[in-house]
Protein backbone atom coordinates (compact mmCIF):
# COMPACT_ATOMS: atom_id res chain seq x y z
CA UNK A 1 0.00 0.00 0.00
CA UNK A 2 1.10 3.73 -0.70
CA UNK A 3 1.48 5.75 1.90
CA UNK A 4 0.40 9.65 0.55
CA UNK A 5 0.78 13.36 0.91
CA UNK A 6 -2.22 13.01 3.71
CA UNK A 7 -0.21 10.84 5.77
CA UNK A 8 2.06 14.01 6.45
CA UNK A 9 0.38 14.30 9.96
CA UNK A 10 0.79 10.33 10.72
CA UNK A 11 4.62 10.75 10.43
CA UNK A 12 5.06 14.19 12.57
CA UNK A 13 3.08 12.76 15.75
CA UNK A 14 4.99 9.11 15.47
CA UNK A 15 8.59 10.67 15.10
CA UNK A 16 7.32 13.72 17.70
CA UNK A 17 6.22 10.22 20.43
CA UNK A 18 9.68 8.59 19.31
CA UNK A 19 11.62 11.75 20.38
CA UNK A 20 9.52 11.78 23.59
CA UNK A 21 11.15 8.69 24.20
CA UNK A 22 14.16 9.72 23.14
CA UNK A 23 14.99 12.74 24.79
CA UNK A 24 14.41 12.00 28.55
CA UNK A 25 16.85 9.25 27.64
CA UNK A 26 19.24 11.46 25.44
CA UNK A 27 19.02 14.07 28.72
CA UNK A 28 20.07 10.92 30.89
CA UNK A 29 23.07 9.61 29.08
CA UNK A 30 24.56 13.07 28.91
CA UNK A 31 23.86 14.33 32.16
CA UNK A 32 25.76 11.56 33.65
CA UNK A 33 29.15 13.32 32.50
CA UNK A 34 27.53 16.88 33.92
CA UNK A 35 28.19 18.95 36.99
CA UNK A 36 24.80 20.48 38.55
CA UNK A 37 25.30 23.95 37.43
CA UNK A 38 25.91 22.35 33.60
CA UNK A 39 22.26 20.28 33.90
CA UNK A 40 21.03 23.61 34.72
CA UNK A 41 22.22 25.94 32.76
CA UNK A 42 22.12 24.05 29.79
CA UNK A 43 19.84 20.99 30.03
CA UNK A 44 20.20 19.79 26.12
CA UNK A 45 23.75 21.10 25.84
CA UNK A 46 26.19 17.66 24.55
CA UNK A 47 28.77 17.02 27.56
CA UNK A 48 32.13 18.91 27.87
CA UNK A 49 34.00 16.01 29.11
CA UNK A 50 33.38 12.40 29.33
CA UNK A 51 35.07 12.19 33.19
CA UNK A 52 33.63 9.05 34.89
CA UNK A 53 33.09 10.74 38.33
CA UNK A 54 29.56 10.50 38.49
CA UNK A 55 29.70 7.05 38.24
CA UNK A 56 32.45 6.99 40.21
CA UNK A 57 30.23 8.75 42.88
CA UNK A 58 27.31 6.61 42.58
CA UNK A 59 29.11 3.61 42.64
CA UNK A 60 30.42 4.62 46.41
CA UNK A 61 27.88 5.90 47.78
CA UNK A 62 25.04 3.81 47.29
CA UNK A 63 27.22 0.57 47.38
CA UNK A 64 26.04 -0.04 43.36
CA UNK A 65 28.83 -2.39 42.54
CA UNK A 66 27.73 -4.97 45.64
CA UNK A 67 23.73 -4.12 44.89
CA UNK A 68 24.71 -5.39 40.62
CA UNK A 69 25.91 -8.62 42.32
CA UNK A 70 23.19 -9.45 43.74
CA UNK A 71 20.84 -8.57 41.47
CA UNK A 72 22.95 -10.78 39.14
CA UNK A 73 22.69 -13.48 41.43
CA UNK A 74 19.02 -13.72 42.73
CA UNK A 75 18.23 -13.06 38.33
CA UNK A 76 20.57 -16.08 37.43
CA UNK A 77 19.63 -18.57 40.21
CA UNK A 78 15.98 -17.72 40.00
CA UNK A 79 15.93 -18.05 36.20
CA UNK A 80 17.28 -21.70 37.03
CA UNK A 81 14.83 -23.03 39.37
CA UNK A 82 12.41 -21.53 37.35
CA UNK A 83 13.39 -23.91 33.87
CA UNK A 84 13.99 -26.47 36.77
CA UNK A 85 10.56 -26.35 37.50
CA UNK A 86 8.74 -25.26 34.11
CA UNK A 87 10.48 -28.06 32.15
CA UNK A 88 9.39 -30.79 33.31
CA UNK A 89 5.80 -29.55 33.97
CA UNK A 90 5.96 -28.19 29.85
CA UNK A 91 7.26 -31.75 29.05
CA UNK A 92 4.20 -33.71 31.18
CA UNK A 93 1.25 -30.98 30.17
CA UNK A 94 2.63 -31.03 26.69
CA UNK A 95 2.61 -35.24 26.12
CA UNK A 96 -0.26 -36.06 28.21
CA UNK A 97 -3.77 -36.14 26.94
CA UNK A 98 -5.66 -36.92 30.04
CA UNK A 99 -8.20 -34.67 31.14
CA UNK A 100 -5.99 -33.89 34.81
CA UNK A 101 -3.80 -32.46 32.82
CA UNK A 102 -5.43 -30.29 30.44
CA UNK A 103 -6.99 -28.84 33.46
CA UNK A 104 -3.67 -28.01 34.99
CA UNK A 105 -2.61 -26.56 31.41
CA UNK A 106 -5.98 -24.14 32.22
CA UNK A 107 -5.05 -23.08 35.87
CA UNK A 108 -1.90 -22.03 34.79
CA UNK A 109 -2.89 -20.37 31.96
CA UNK A 110 -5.55 -18.26 34.10
CA UNK A 111 -2.41 -17.46 36.28
CA UNK A 112 -1.08 -15.19 33.99
CA UNK A 113 -3.38 -12.73 34.55
CA UNK A 114 -3.17 -12.76 38.51
CA UNK A 115 -1.49 -9.45 39.08
CA UNK A 116 2.30 -10.81 41.21
CA UNK A 117 1.37 -7.31 43.32
CA UNK A 118 -1.43 -7.88 44.48
CA UNK A 119 -0.49 -10.23 47.59
CA UNK A 120 2.35 -8.41 48.65
CA UNK A 121 1.63 -8.63 52.05
CA UNK A 122 0.66 -12.22 52.49
CA UNK A 123 3.87 -12.70 50.56
CA UNK A 124 5.83 -10.45 53.29
CA UNK A 125 4.01 -12.34 55.95
CA UNK A 126 5.01 -15.98 54.22
CA UNK A 127 9.07 -14.58 54.11
CA UNK A 128 8.62 -13.97 57.99
CA UNK A 129 6.97 -17.25 58.51
CA UNK A 130 9.64 -19.20 56.65
CA UNK A 131 12.41 -17.27 58.34
CA UNK A 132 13.57 -16.23 55.35
CA UNK A 133 12.46 -12.25 55.76
CA UNK A 134 15.52 -10.14 54.62
CA UNK A 135 17.32 -12.59 52.53
CA UNK A 136 17.54 -13.27 48.85
CA UNK A 137 17.02 -16.87 49.12
CA UNK A 138 13.45 -16.13 49.41
CA UNK A 139 13.51 -14.16 46.13
CA UNK A 140 15.12 -16.50 44.56
CA UNK A 141 12.52 -19.03 45.82
CA UNK A 142 9.39 -16.26 45.01
CA UNK A 143 10.35 -15.38 41.64
CA UNK A 144 9.82 -19.07 39.75
CA UNK A 145 6.56 -18.68 41.17
CA UNK A 146 5.37 -15.58 39.28
CA UNK A 147 6.79 -16.62 36.03
CA UNK A 148 6.08 -20.33 36.16
CA UNK A 149 2.16 -19.71 34.21
CA UNK A 150 3.75 -17.97 31.57
CA UNK A 151 7.31 -20.12 31.30
CA UNK A 152 4.80 -23.20 31.24
CA UNK A 153 2.35 -22.11 28.66
CA UNK A 154 4.82 -20.86 26.43
CA UNK A 155 7.56 -24.20 26.83
CA UNK A 156 3.81 -26.84 26.59
CA UNK A 157 3.73 -25.12 23.21
CA UNK A 158 7.14 -26.13 22.19
CA UNK A 159 6.61 -29.46 23.55
CA UNK A 160 3.76 -30.57 21.62
CA UNK A 161 5.71 -29.87 18.24
CA UNK A 162 8.32 -32.96 19.18
CA UNK A 163 6.73 -35.84 16.98
CA UNK A 164 5.31 -38.46 19.01
CA UNK A 165 7.76 -40.94 17.38
CA UNK A 166 11.07 -39.41 18.61
CA UNK A 167 10.06 -40.21 22.22
CA UNK A 168 9.00 -43.75 20.97
CA UNK A 169 11.89 -44.52 19.52
CA UNK A 170 14.03 -43.66 22.33
CA UNK A 171 12.28 -45.74 24.91
CA UNK A 172 12.80 -48.64 22.26
CA UNK A 173 16.56 -47.83 23.52
CA UNK A 174 15.30 -48.63 26.67
CA UNK A 175 15.60 -44.39 27.94
CA UNK A 176 14.12 -43.52 30.92
CA UNK A 177 11.44 -40.57 31.31
CA UNK A 178 14.02 -38.23 32.32
CA UNK A 179 16.44 -39.25 29.46
CA UNK A 180 13.15 -38.65 27.12
CA UNK A 181 13.39 -35.15 28.53
CA UNK A 182 16.85 -34.23 28.68
CA UNK A 183 17.69 -35.57 25.39
CA UNK A 184 14.73 -35.28 23.33
CA UNK A 185 12.56 -32.78 24.03
CA UNK A 186 14.76 -30.53 25.95
CA UNK A 187 17.43 -29.97 22.82
CA UNK A 188 13.85 -29.58 20.58
CA UNK A 189 12.55 -26.94 22.77
CA UNK A 190 15.80 -24.81 22.70
CA UNK A 191 14.13 -21.36 21.15
CA UNK A 192 11.04 -22.03 23.47
CA UNK A 193 13.55 -22.33 26.31
CA UNK A 194 15.67 -18.95 25.18
CA UNK A 195 12.24 -16.87 24.70
CA UNK A 196 11.78 -17.94 28.39
CA UNK A 197 14.71 -16.74 30.01
CA UNK A 198 14.74 -13.76 27.95
CA UNK A 199 11.56 -12.61 29.52
CA UNK A 200 11.76 -13.45 32.71
CA UNK A 201 15.51 -12.14 32.72
CA UNK A 202 13.64 -8.84 32.09
CA UNK A 203 11.27 -9.02 34.76
CA UNK A 204 13.53 -10.42 37.44
CA UNK A 205 16.06 -7.96 36.86
CA UNK A 206 13.82 -5.20 36.77
CA UNK A 207 12.03 -6.29 39.71
CA UNK A 208 11.48 -3.65 42.23
CA UNK A 209 8.64 -3.55 45.18
CA UNK A 210 9.03 -7.22 46.54
CA UNK A 211 12.85 -6.44 46.50
CA UNK A 212 11.84 -3.36 48.47
CA UNK A 213 9.87 -4.86 50.94
CA UNK A 214 11.20 -8.42 51.44
CA UNK A 215 15.45 -7.92 51.00
CA UNK A 216 14.70 -4.42 52.63
CA UNK A 217 17.09 -1.69 52.83
CA UNK A 218 20.24 -3.67 54.00
CA UNK A 219 23.08 -2.81 51.27
CA UNK A 220 24.75 -6.10 51.67
CA UNK A 221 21.33 -7.76 50.42
CA UNK A 222 19.68 -5.40 48.17
CA UNK A 223 19.46 -5.49 44.79
CA UNK A 224 20.35 -2.30 42.32
CA UNK A 225 16.77 -2.10 41.32
CA UNK A 226 16.37 -1.28 45.22
CA UNK A 227 19.77 0.89 45.62
CA UNK A 228 19.04 2.73 42.86
CA UNK A 229 16.23 4.90 44.12
CA UNK A 230 18.42 5.64 47.60
CA UNK A 231 20.29 7.94 45.11
CA UNK A 232 18.26 10.54 45.43
CA UNK A 233 17.73 10.60 49.23
CA UNK A 234 21.79 10.28 49.58
CA UNK A 235 22.58 12.72 46.68
CA UNK A 236 20.13 15.10 47.63
CA UNK A 237 19.88 17.22 43.91
CA UNK A 238 23.01 15.67 42.44
CA UNK A 239 21.51 15.02 39.33
CA UNK A 240 24.53 14.08 37.52
CA UNK A 241 24.91 11.02 40.12
CA UNK A 242 21.58 10.06 40.10
CA UNK A 243 21.14 10.06 35.99
CA UNK A 244 24.54 8.53 36.23
CA UNK A 245 23.21 5.52 38.52
CA UNK A 246 20.41 5.09 36.45
CA UNK A 247 22.25 4.44 33.03
CA UNK A 248 24.26 1.66 34.89
CA UNK A 249 21.06 -0.15 35.66
CA UNK A 250 20.37 -0.23 32.56
CA UNK A 251 23.41 -0.88 30.74
CA UNK A 252 23.19 -5.03 31.36
CA UNK A 253 19.57 -4.51 29.73
CA UNK A 254 21.01 -2.53 27.12
CA UNK A 255 23.40 -4.65 25.88
CA UNK A 256 21.12 -7.69 25.94
CA UNK A 257 18.69 -5.65 24.11
CA UNK A 258 21.01 -4.64 21.55
CA UNK A 259 22.17 -7.72 20.81
CA UNK A 260 19.38 -9.93 20.58
CA UNK A 261 16.77 -7.17 19.39
CA UNK A 262 14.93 -9.63 17.26
CA UNK A 263 14.71 -12.47 19.47
CA UNK A 264 13.93 -10.16 22.31
CA UNK A 265 10.77 -8.43 20.41
CA UNK A 266 9.36 -12.16 19.45
CA UNK A 267 9.77 -13.15 23.25
CA UNK A 268 8.04 -10.00 24.70
CA UNK A 269 5.59 -9.94 21.89
CA UNK A 270 4.67 -13.81 22.55
CA UNK A 271 5.07 -13.17 26.40
CA UNK A 272 2.34 -10.34 26.72
CA UNK A 273 -0.27 -12.03 24.21
CA UNK A 274 -0.10 -16.34 24.86
CA UNK A 275 -3.64 -16.89 26.94
CA UNK B 1 -23.38 -56.63 44.76
CA UNK B 2 -19.55 -56.42 45.82
CA UNK B 3 -19.23 -59.76 44.30
CA UNK B 4 -21.16 -59.50 41.49
CA UNK B 5 -20.06 -56.13 40.20
CA UNK B 6 -16.00 -57.26 39.22
CA UNK B 7 -17.83 -59.87 37.15
CA UNK B 8 -19.62 -58.30 34.23
CA UNK B 9 -16.60 -56.12 34.19
CA UNK B 10 -14.45 -58.61 33.67
CA UNK B 11 -15.99 -60.38 31.39
CA UNK B 12 -15.94 -57.25 28.69
CA UNK B 13 -12.34 -56.38 29.09
CA UNK B 14 -11.07 -59.88 28.83
CA UNK B 15 -12.62 -60.74 25.24
CA UNK B 16 -11.53 -57.51 24.21
CA UNK B 17 -7.79 -57.56 25.55
CA UNK B 18 -6.19 -59.83 22.96
CA UNK B 19 -8.09 -58.02 19.89
CA UNK B 20 -5.47 -55.67 18.66
CA UNK B 21 -8.14 -53.61 17.22
CA UNK B 22 -9.26 -52.31 20.67
CA UNK B 23 -6.13 -52.47 22.53
CA UNK B 24 -5.48 -49.31 24.44
CA UNK B 25 -2.67 -47.17 23.31
CA UNK B 26 0.23 -48.16 25.74
CA UNK B 27 0.35 -45.98 28.89
CA UNK B 28 3.29 -43.90 28.97
CA UNK B 29 5.12 -43.74 31.90
CA UNK B 30 5.88 -40.38 34.14
CA UNK B 31 2.88 -38.32 33.19
CA UNK B 32 1.40 -35.68 34.10
CA UNK B 33 3.39 -36.21 37.97
CA UNK B 34 6.13 -34.54 36.88
CA UNK B 35 3.78 -30.97 36.99
CA UNK B 36 3.27 -31.30 40.46
CA UNK B 37 6.21 -29.26 41.95
CA UNK B 38 5.52 -26.57 39.51
CA UNK B 39 1.82 -26.51 40.51
CA UNK B 40 2.81 -26.84 43.91
CA UNK B 41 5.45 -23.91 43.87
CA UNK B 42 2.69 -21.89 42.26
CA UNK B 43 -0.15 -22.94 44.64
CA UNK B 44 2.23 -21.84 47.93
CA UNK B 45 3.84 -18.69 46.71
CA UNK B 46 0.90 -17.17 44.46
CA UNK B 47 -2.49 -19.00 45.39
CA UNK B 48 -1.98 -19.07 49.19
CA UNK B 49 -1.32 -15.30 49.46
CA UNK B 50 -3.71 -14.62 46.83
CA UNK B 51 -6.54 -16.31 49.35
CA UNK B 52 -4.66 -14.80 52.51
CA UNK B 53 -5.81 -11.34 51.48
CA UNK B 54 -8.96 -12.29 52.26
CA UNK B 55 -8.59 -14.06 55.60
CA UNK B 56 -6.60 -10.59 56.88
CA UNK B 57 -9.40 -8.83 55.41
CA UNK B 58 -11.31 -10.15 58.17
CA UNK B 59 -9.16 -9.42 61.04
CA UNK B 60 -8.78 -6.55 63.23
CA UNK B 61 -4.82 -6.10 63.13
CA UNK B 62 -3.32 -2.83 64.00
CA UNK B 63 0.16 -3.81 62.90
CA UNK B 64 2.77 -6.45 62.99
CA UNK B 65 3.58 -7.24 66.58
CA UNK B 66 -0.12 -6.20 67.80
CA UNK B 67 -2.81 -8.90 69.45
CA UNK B 68 -5.16 -10.27 66.21
CA UNK B 69 -8.85 -10.03 66.48
CA UNK B 70 -11.71 -11.13 64.69
CA UNK B 71 -13.15 -8.17 62.78
CA UNK B 72 -15.60 -9.88 60.21
CA UNK B 73 -16.98 -6.80 58.50
CA UNK B 74 -16.27 -4.47 60.63
CA UNK B 75 -13.05 -3.09 58.43
CA UNK B 76 -15.33 -2.72 55.62
CA UNK B 77 -17.05 -0.55 57.56
CA UNK B 78 -14.04 1.56 58.51
CA UNK B 79 -12.84 1.68 54.87
CA UNK B 80 -16.38 2.88 53.42
CA UNK B 81 -16.20 5.29 55.87
CA UNK B 82 -12.68 6.85 55.54
CA UNK B 83 -12.70 9.51 53.27
CA UNK B 84 -8.93 8.88 51.73
CA UNK B 85 -10.25 5.91 50.64
CA UNK B 86 -12.95 7.92 48.42
CA UNK B 87 -10.22 9.92 46.99
CA UNK B 88 -7.91 7.30 45.71
CA UNK B 89 -11.34 5.45 44.21
CA UNK B 90 -11.34 8.72 42.43
CA UNK B 91 -8.10 9.03 41.58
CA UNK B 92 -7.75 5.18 40.63
CA UNK B 93 -10.75 6.13 38.21
CA UNK B 94 -9.31 9.24 36.85
CA UNK B 95 -6.16 6.92 35.80
CA UNK B 96 -7.81 4.20 34.65
CA UNK B 97 -10.79 6.54 32.50
CA UNK B 98 -7.57 8.64 31.08
CA UNK B 99 -4.89 6.16 30.58
CA UNK B 100 -6.91 2.75 29.62
CA UNK B 101 -9.02 4.71 26.06
CA UNK B 102 -5.91 7.02 24.91
CA UNK B 103 -3.32 4.43 25.49
CA UNK B 104 -5.44 1.33 23.31
CA UNK B 105 -6.45 4.06 21.11
CA UNK B 106 -2.85 5.24 20.41
CA UNK B 107 -0.89 2.43 20.78
CA UNK B 108 -3.50 0.63 17.69
CA UNK B 109 -3.52 3.59 15.67
CA UNK B 110 0.40 3.55 16.10
CA UNK B 111 0.92 -0.19 15.65
CA UNK B 112 -1.05 0.11 12.42
CA UNK B 113 0.85 2.55 11.15
CA UNK B 114 4.49 0.51 11.94
CA UNK B 115 2.32 -2.13 10.45
CA UNK B 116 2.31 -0.41 6.94
CA UNK B 117 6.37 -0.30 7.36
CA UNK B 118 6.80 3.27 5.84
CA UNK B 119 10.24 4.46 5.93
CA UNK B 120 12.53 4.51 9.06
CA UNK B 121 9.98 1.76 10.48
CA UNK B 122 12.63 -0.37 11.75
CA UNK B 123 14.06 2.95 14.03
CA UNK B 124 10.71 3.15 15.38
CA UNK B 125 10.04 -0.15 16.04
CA UNK B 126 13.46 -0.09 18.22
CA UNK B 127 12.80 2.83 19.84
CA UNK B 128 9.48 2.01 20.50
CA UNK B 129 10.38 -1.04 22.91
CA UNK B 130 12.81 1.07 24.91
CA UNK B 131 10.14 1.88 27.89
CA UNK B 132 9.45 -2.07 28.13
CA UNK B 133 12.86 -2.43 28.64
CA UNK B 134 13.63 -0.19 31.80
CA UNK B 135 12.56 -0.88 35.26
CA UNK B 136 9.91 1.00 36.93
CA UNK B 137 12.42 2.80 39.40
CA UNK B 138 14.75 3.80 36.30
CA UNK B 139 11.59 5.16 34.99
CA UNK B 140 10.34 6.86 37.69
CA UNK B 141 14.08 8.33 37.90
CA UNK B 142 13.99 9.34 34.45
CA UNK B 143 10.01 10.74 34.88
CA UNK B 144 11.96 12.91 38.08
CA UNK B 145 14.49 14.27 36.07
CA UNK B 146 12.09 15.72 33.84
CA UNK B 147 9.54 16.60 36.03
CA UNK B 148 11.68 17.95 39.27
CA UNK B 149 11.70 21.95 39.69
CA UNK B 150 14.75 22.23 38.33
CA UNK B 151 14.69 19.25 35.70
CA UNK B 152 14.13 18.72 31.91
CA UNK B 153 10.42 20.32 31.45
CA UNK B 154 11.14 23.44 33.55
CA UNK B 155 14.48 23.91 31.71
CA UNK B 156 12.74 23.61 28.46
CA UNK B 157 9.73 26.16 29.45
CA UNK B 158 12.52 29.01 30.47
CA UNK B 159 14.51 28.20 27.22
CA UNK B 160 11.22 28.87 25.03
CA UNK B 161 10.68 32.17 27.14
CA UNK B 162 7.64 30.77 28.76
CA UNK B 163 9.51 30.58 32.35
CA UNK B 164 5.94 31.87 33.87
CA UNK B 165 4.54 28.19 33.42
CA UNK B 166 7.44 26.47 35.34
CA UNK B 167 5.81 24.23 38.06
CA UNK B 168 6.68 22.01 40.61
CA UNK B 169 4.76 19.58 38.69
CA UNK B 170 5.07 16.12 41.01
CA UNK B 171 4.75 18.14 44.13
CA UNK B 172 1.72 20.12 43.13
CA UNK B 173 -2.21 19.03 44.10
CA UNK B 174 -3.40 20.05 40.43
CA UNK B 175 -0.52 18.30 38.70
CA UNK B 176 0.70 15.12 40.41
CA UNK B 177 -1.96 12.84 39.02
CA UNK B 178 -1.32 13.55 35.62
CA UNK B 179 2.17 13.02 35.91
CA UNK B 180 1.62 9.89 37.09
CA UNK B 181 -0.99 9.24 33.82
CA UNK B 182 1.69 11.13 31.91
CA UNK B 183 3.99 8.44 32.98
CA UNK B 184 1.69 5.43 31.90
CA UNK B 185 1.47 6.85 28.32
CA UNK B 186 4.67 7.66 27.82
CA UNK B 187 5.81 4.20 29.20
CA UNK B 188 2.76 2.71 27.56
CA UNK B 189 1.81 3.26 24.25
CA UNK B 190 5.17 2.84 22.72
CA UNK B 191 5.30 -1.15 24.19
CA UNK B 192 1.61 -1.66 23.30
CA UNK B 193 1.73 -0.59 20.01
CA UNK B 194 4.58 -3.31 19.24
CA UNK B 195 2.02 -5.86 20.26
CA UNK B 196 -0.48 -4.62 17.89
CA UNK B 197 2.11 -4.12 15.27
CA UNK B 198 3.09 -7.54 15.60
CA UNK B 199 -0.54 -8.94 15.32
CA UNK B 200 -1.41 -6.10 12.32
CA UNK B 201 1.88 -7.91 10.40
CA UNK B 202 0.05 -10.91 10.17
CA UNK B 203 -3.01 -9.93 8.82
CA UNK B 204 -2.97 -10.56 5.05
CA UNK B 205 -2.21 -7.84 3.17
CA UNK B 206 -4.87 -8.15 0.61
CA UNK B 207 -7.46 -7.02 3.08
CA UNK B 208 -6.18 -3.44 2.67
CA UNK B 209 -5.87 -3.51 -0.58
CA UNK B 210 -9.03 -4.95 -1.21
CA UNK B 211 -10.65 -2.33 0.77
CA UNK B 212 -8.23 0.55 -0.97
CA UNK B 213 -9.38 -0.33 -4.67
CA UNK B 214 -13.34 0.12 -2.98
CA UNK B 215 -11.97 3.56 -2.47
CA UNK B 216 -11.83 3.61 1.21
CA UNK B 217 -8.80 5.51 2.58
CA UNK B 218 -6.18 4.66 5.76
CA UNK B 219 -8.67 5.92 8.38
CA UNK B 220 -11.58 3.95 6.95
CA UNK B 221 -9.58 0.78 6.35
CA UNK B 222 -7.79 0.59 10.00
CA UNK B 223 -10.87 1.03 12.02
CA UNK B 224 -13.27 -0.71 9.53
CA UNK B 225 -10.85 -3.79 8.30
CA UNK B 226 -8.07 -3.87 10.75
CA UNK B 227 -9.62 -3.31 13.67
CA UNK B 228 -12.29 -5.84 13.81
CA UNK B 229 -10.31 -8.66 12.58
CA UNK B 230 -7.37 -8.01 15.70
CA UNK B 231 -10.38 -7.18 17.70
CA UNK B 232 -10.05 -9.82 20.10
CA UNK B 233 -6.54 -9.51 20.16
CA UNK B 234 -7.15 -5.71 21.17
CA UNK B 235 -9.40 -6.75 23.91
CA UNK B 236 -6.31 -9.24 25.41
CA UNK B 237 -4.12 -6.53 25.61
CA UNK B 238 -6.29 -3.80 27.32
CA UNK B 239 -6.69 -6.21 29.66
CA UNK B 240 -3.55 -6.30 30.44
CA UNK B 241 -3.28 -2.72 30.70
CA UNK B 242 -5.75 -2.42 32.58
CA UNK B 243 -4.54 -5.27 35.09
CA UNK B 244 -0.79 -3.64 35.07
CA UNK B 245 -2.39 0.04 34.99
CA UNK B 246 -4.65 -0.82 38.27
CA UNK B 247 -2.14 -2.79 40.21
CA UNK B 248 0.67 -1.15 39.33
CA UNK B 249 0.36 2.50 40.12
CA UNK B 250 1.79 1.85 43.34
CA UNK B 251 5.16 1.68 42.51
CA UNK B 252 5.13 4.87 40.38
CA UNK B 253 3.40 6.52 43.41
CA UNK B 254 5.69 5.36 46.09
CA UNK B 255 8.88 6.20 43.86
CA UNK B 256 7.39 9.77 42.32
CA UNK B 257 4.57 11.53 45.06
CA UNK B 258 4.30 9.02 47.82
CA UNK B 259 0.50 9.69 47.33
CA UNK B 260 0.56 13.39 47.96
CA UNK B 261 0.14 16.13 48.22
CA UNK B 262 -2.43 15.45 50.43
CA UNK B 263 -4.06 12.27 48.91
CA UNK B 264 -4.26 14.00 45.65
CA UNK B 265 -2.46 11.18 43.83
CA UNK B 266 -3.10 8.06 46.45
CA UNK B 267 -4.48 5.28 44.02
CA UNK B 268 -6.26 2.33 45.49
CA UNK B 269 -3.32 0.03 44.69
CA UNK B 270 -1.01 2.02 46.71
CA UNK B 271 -3.64 2.67 49.71
CA UNK B 272 -3.00 -1.34 50.07
CA UNK B 273 1.11 -0.84 50.01
CA UNK B 274 0.95 2.37 52.48
CA UNK B 275 -1.57 0.86 55.14
CA UNK B 276 0.43 -1.88 55.23
CA UNK B 277 4.01 -0.93 55.53
CA UNK B 278 3.84 2.64 56.51
CA UNK B 279 0.51 3.42 58.79
CA UNK B 280 0.49 -0.52 60.09
CA UNK B 281 -3.33 -0.83 59.53
CA UNK B 282 -3.40 -4.37 58.21
CA UNK B 283 -7.00 -5.32 58.07
CA UNK B 284 -7.67 -2.37 56.85
CA UNK B 285 -4.84 -2.57 53.79
CA UNK B 286 -5.98 -6.16 52.79
CA UNK B 287 -9.95 -5.06 52.77
CA UNK B 288 -9.15 -2.41 50.13
CA UNK B 289 -6.70 -5.25 48.66
CA UNK B 290 -10.50 -7.30 48.16
CA UNK B 291 -11.78 -4.53 47.04
CA UNK B 292 -8.95 -3.98 44.14
CA UNK B 293 -9.10 -8.00 43.58
CA UNK B 294 -13.09 -7.83 42.60
CA UNK B 295 -12.53 -4.25 40.84
CA UNK B 296 -10.37 -6.37 38.17
CA UNK B 297 -12.11 -9.37 38.18
CA UNK B 298 -15.11 -6.87 37.17
CA UNK B 299 -12.90 -5.34 35.03
CA UNK B 300 -11.92 -8.39 33.37
CA UNK B 301 -14.93 -9.38 32.41
CA UNK B 302 -16.78 -6.10 31.54
CA UNK B 303 -13.45 -5.64 28.83
CA UNK B 304 -13.41 -8.98 27.94
CA UNK B 305 -17.81 -8.60 26.64
CA UNK B 306 -16.68 -5.35 25.15
CA UNK B 307 -14.15 -6.84 22.79
CA UNK B 308 -16.21 -10.11 22.27
CA UNK B 309 -15.44 -11.02 18.50
CA UNK B 310 -18.35 -9.92 16.64
CA UNK B 311 -18.23 -11.34 13.07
Amino acid sequence: MKLGKRWLPAHVLVWTYAALLLVPLYYLLASAFKSNDEIFGRPFAPPVSFGLGNFRTAFTRADLGLAVVNSLLVTVLALALTLLLALPAAFALGRSTGRAAAALERVFSLGFLIPTFAALFPTFLLAAATGLFHTRTFMVLFLPATALPLSVVILVQFMRTVPRELEEAARLDGASTYAVLRHVHTPMCLPGIATVLLLNFLSFWNEYLYSLVIIGPDPAQRTVQVALPTLKAITGTDYGVLTAGTVLTLVPVWIVYTLLQKRMQQSLVSGAVKM
Amino acid sequence: MTTLTPIPGGRAVHPAAPSPATAPPPRRQGGTILAVPALLWYLVFMVGPMAAIFVIAALHWPGMLQPVSFAGLGNLRTVLDDPVFWDAVRNTAVQLAVALPVMIVCAFMLGYYVAQRPPGHRVIRYLLFIPGLISTPAKAMVCYAALSPDGLLNGALKGVGLGSLTDAWLASPSTALACLIGLDLWSGIGFTAVLFAARLDGVPEELGEAAHLDGAGHWRTMWRIHFPVVRDYVGVVTMLQFLWTLFGSAQHVLLLTQGGPGTSSTTLSFLVYQKAFIAADLGYSQTVGVILFLTGLAGLLAIRRLFRQTY
